[in-house]
């Protein structure tokens, strides 16, 4: 098993205030709600002010997760946005993102594009500055404001939020080790768009085994396998969810529990933020875990690749869990829209 | 040297579709030579009260545009403090008079709004605000909307009383053919009218208008024979105050009026309670009910009832506001309204005034404010 | 014609920056129902002056609100938020406004 000396130091996490019923949506195509809801084991999704986009929601949990971290600002020296909608083609939304947080001029850059599994492509590439000691500190973040064509199943799951992580390499500092990470990354095209396209386009069930499980799986196999370790020596697992049904099976398949699941399925209550679905499944369980426990985690990102990472707490988690803007307390209070006042959110009408 | 205002002439206020703002101008021109029994060639300069020509428009450069109406290429300035405007044009003619350096001027306040868009009017009255206020997506009848509420919020007083100032607006607009409207309206249909910025209704709103007006002034008084009745300017006076709202010591007072006012008052010698008859800038409601605090008129707190009691309505009042119909039914075209004022209050101080008349006016004062308070100029003039 | 092009965005961000996660109270608000043509897509929308912490007053939206939002003495917090609808072309403008706590 490599070695690396760096983790994770602290995370935030932002979800916008609005949501909307999966039946709300159903009843205007006339489907049946309950049979969407059991089919996709979504029941509501996160819905972004109309003013929102993946800069705001990137500002918003960059600043919790600097705040956790303890860390100064003008100290990242690396800043990574993963998303799938990026408020330009051409201009880079990690550098609105760190002059909103006041990180400075001395920082690595880049934003990143690979559909929903972008941000865990910039933990890698940061773990990697932090491991040859050219940084201290990187921050990276997922945030998405995923668009659904109307009348489409990706309108049920598409949703907004945004997660970031801070991560450095002084040991102290640690809350969470990285044990290890690999990827699994091949050309296949489930999910894309199309530059000046709104809507990306799917080609249905080929979403499924060729392209979802084909990448988790085997990357999740690769992990287990250059490990050594076996699903009952994680406490947790966490799973990239584009819908309530794919992670259950996922995690089945590779031997892990429901309930070692279950802690990380924001999607029930989210949806699918894209970029930030699996670092949200991530947070969920960091905000419960305790010391020294497991964590495994499989990302997965359209056209396609997966990126495997296996984590585990430290005993200095404790003491930050009490400072994470946690989503559980942000869906404290939620704002339900109907579809028309959710196209408006959507910039659809 | 007493400052006199000779011919005074209004156009009618409202949307002139037909109308272009040469011709406004030129109506006005003339109506004012001719009742002053002067020439073009007799007047020595031109000052201008405009906001949004450059804006709307894409037409600065005023002075010389409409001293070609005048129909000779005088010396002529355009002056600028969004809604104060006219107010401040003949500031500026009357200190120019002073200064020795005219002798006969005439000041125009002139606005077209109707070439355009609502829309693109309510973007460009912004103009008057703040970037901040602008990037905050407030509107002018918001910047005001927000003062009402602070008003509300600390006299406890309901909109009712507050309607009431549009209700004795275009009571007194009903008697002038000039206003735009000239219906009476009730309370009632006030507190019904859509909502335009919370607590703010369309009728509590002054209109989108054009018009202008004109006054010849003068301090020689060989020139003034020419005129029979000479009204004399015995006040003008400027005073700013923050651009913003937010940087305001209060919401429920306009410090520049309150500046203006009292500076006017101590020129003069007088006192609020010698003014007999008095133009009030109701761009809103709420405005006039502050202004009527601010000028001394009413106690604080008490502005908005003194109104609806009709202590300043015509025929129950005693200082009368707004017998034109004020910005609210005489119509508002923003650059033109501070001098449109000037000529009510000389018809009313000449008796000329007809059935809207203010029986034995003798001390009329205007207030034209531009902005959310950013600035005041206040006349007081005599019969 | 939009006011804020790139330059006085660029300028305006340090003070922008500083404001965002500050505490305040709404002073005085309104909700605008007829909006310039920038903001038209968003009526109605609140707009609050808030009082921060240092005294400082500042305008702007009201965002994540409700009916019970609207009150002086509201506790409210700085964020960032696009400001309004531009054309396809233009750069994005961002600004300072206030959500409820």
């Amino acid at each position: 098993m490599k070695i690396i000396m760096s983790g994770i130091i602290g995370y935030g996490v932002y979800t916008p205030i609005y949501r909307i019923k999966i039946s709300e949506i159903a009843s205007v195509w006339k489907k049946e709600p309950a049979e969407i809801i059991a089919g996709l084991q979504v029941t509501e999704k996160a819905v972004p002010g109309f003013d929102e986009d993946a800069i705001t929601m990137g500002i918003e949990a960059g600043k919790t997760a600097l705040s956790m971290a303890g860390v100064s600002e003008k100290e990242i020296g690396a800043v990574y946005v993963g998303s799938e909608s990026h408020p330009y083609a051409v201009n880079p939304t990690s550098t609105s993102v760190a002059e909103y947080l006041g990180i400075g001029n001395d920082y690595f850059s880049a934003d990143l594009e690979f559909a929903c599994k972008a941000a865990t492509a910039g933990l890698q590439i940061t773990l990697g500055l932090l491991d040859s000691n050219k940084i201290h500190y990187g921050l990276v973040i997922g945030s998405d404001t995923a668009q659904g064509k109307p009348h489409d199943v990706l309108e049920y799951t598409a949703s907004s939020s945004a997660c970031a992580y801070i991560l450095g390499n002084k040991k102290n500092e640690i809350i969470v080790e990285v044990l290890d990470t690999s990827s699994f990354s091949s050309d296949t095209p489930d999910f894309w768009r199309r530059d000046g396209e709104r809507y990306p386009s799917h080609f249905g069930r080929f979403t499924g085994e060729p392209a979802y499980f084909n990448h988790v799986l085997s990357e999740g196999k690769k992990l287990l396998e250059k490990s050594g370790l076996l699903p009952t020596d994680f406490a947790y697992c966490v799973f990239h969810m584009p819908n309530g049904k794919f992670p259950r099976i996922a995690a089945k398949k590779l031997g892990f529990t429901s309930g070692q699941l279950a802690p990380s399925l924001i999607v029930n209550t989210i949806g699918n933020p894209y970029s930030a679905s699996s670092l949200l499944g991530l947070s969920a369980v960091l905000d419960i875990a305790k010391p020294e426990e497991k964590i495994f985690f499989v990302s997965y990102g359209s056209g396609a690749g997966s990126d495997g990472f296996i984590f585990k707490t430290t005993n200095r988690l404790k003491e930050k869990q009490k400072l994470s803007a946690s989503l559980k307390g942000q869906t404290k209070k939620k704002i339900y829209l109907s579809y028309p006042e959710y196209l408006k959110h959507m910039h659809i009408i | 040297m007493k400052i006199s205002v000779l011919g005074a002439s209004t156009t009618k206020f409202g949307e002139l579709w037909s109308v272009s703002p040469r011709e406004l101008a030129r109506t006005v021109f003339s109506q004012a030579l001719t009742a002053s029994n002067l020439k073009p060639q007799e007047i020595d300069a031109l000052f201008v009260g405009n906001m949004l020509s450059g804006i709307l428009g894409n037409q600065a450069n005023l002075g010389s545009l409409f001293a070609e109406e005048l129909g000779v290429y005088v010396p002529a300035f355009r002056l600028e403090g969004a809604c104060a405007s006219g107010g401040l044009a003949l500031h500026s003619g009357i200190n120019s008079i002073r200064a020795g350096q005219y002798k006969v001027v005439m000041v125009l306040g002139i606005e077209k709004m109707t070439d355009h868009t609502q829309d693109e009017i309510t973007h460009a009255l912004m103009a008057a605000g703040s970037d901040e206020e602008r990037a905050s997506g407030v509107t002018f009848p918001g910047l005001y909307a927000l003062i009402a509420r602070a008003y509300m919020q600390e006299y406890k007083v309901g909109e009712e009383d507050i309607a009431s100032v549009s209700v004795k607006n275009h009571y007194h607009g009903s008697l002038n053919p000039k206003a735009q409207f000239q219906a009476p309206i009730t309370v009632e249909e006030v507190l019904k009218s859509g909502k335009i910025a919370d607590p703010l209704r369309l009728l509590d709103c002054s209109p989108i208008s054009d018009g202008a007006s004109a006054i010849i002034i003068t301090g020689d008084e060989k020139v003034k024979k020419r005129h029979s009745k000479p009204i004399q300017v015995i006040a003008s006076e400027v005073a700013t105050d923050s651009l913003s709202l937010c940087d305001r010591k209060s919401f429920t007072s306009l410090l520049s009026v309150v500046k203006a006012g009292d500076a006017a008052y101590k020129k003069t010698g007088l006192k609020a309670k010698d003014i007999d008859v008095a133009e009030i800038h109701d761009c809103f409601s709420i405005a006039e009910v502050i202004a009527t605090e601010d000028l001394g008129f009413s106690r604080r707190g008490e502005g908005a009832s003194d109104i609806a009691e009709g202590k300043h309505t015509l025929n129950t009042g005693k200082i009368i506001t707004n017998s034109s119909g004020g910005l609210k039914a005489c119509g508002h075209p923003v650059g033109a309204t501070g001098v449109k004022q000037i000529v009510e209050i000389v018809e009313q101080l000449r008796h000329e005034a007809g059935i809207r008349q203010v029986p034995k006016a003798k001390i009329g004062l205007c207030h034209n404010v531009g902005g959310s308070g950013t600035i005041a100029v206040i006349h007081i003039l005599k019969a | 014609m939009n006011m804020m092009t790139p330059v006085k965005i660029h300028r305006h961000q340090k003070e922008t920056t500083s404001l965002i996660g500050k505490k305040g109270k709404i002073v005085v608000w309104t909700i605008i129902r007829i909006a310039t043509k920038l903001f038209s897509s968003q009526a109605p929308y609140p707009v609050v002056i808030v009082k921060l912490e240092n005294s400082e007053q500042i305008i702007g939206q009201l965002v994540d609100w409700q009916e019970e939002d609207l009150k002086a003495g509201r506790l409210v917090i700085a964020v960032l938020r696009r400001s309004h609808t531009e054309d396809k072309e233009s750069v994005i403008t961002y600004t300072i406004k206030f959500k409820p706590l």
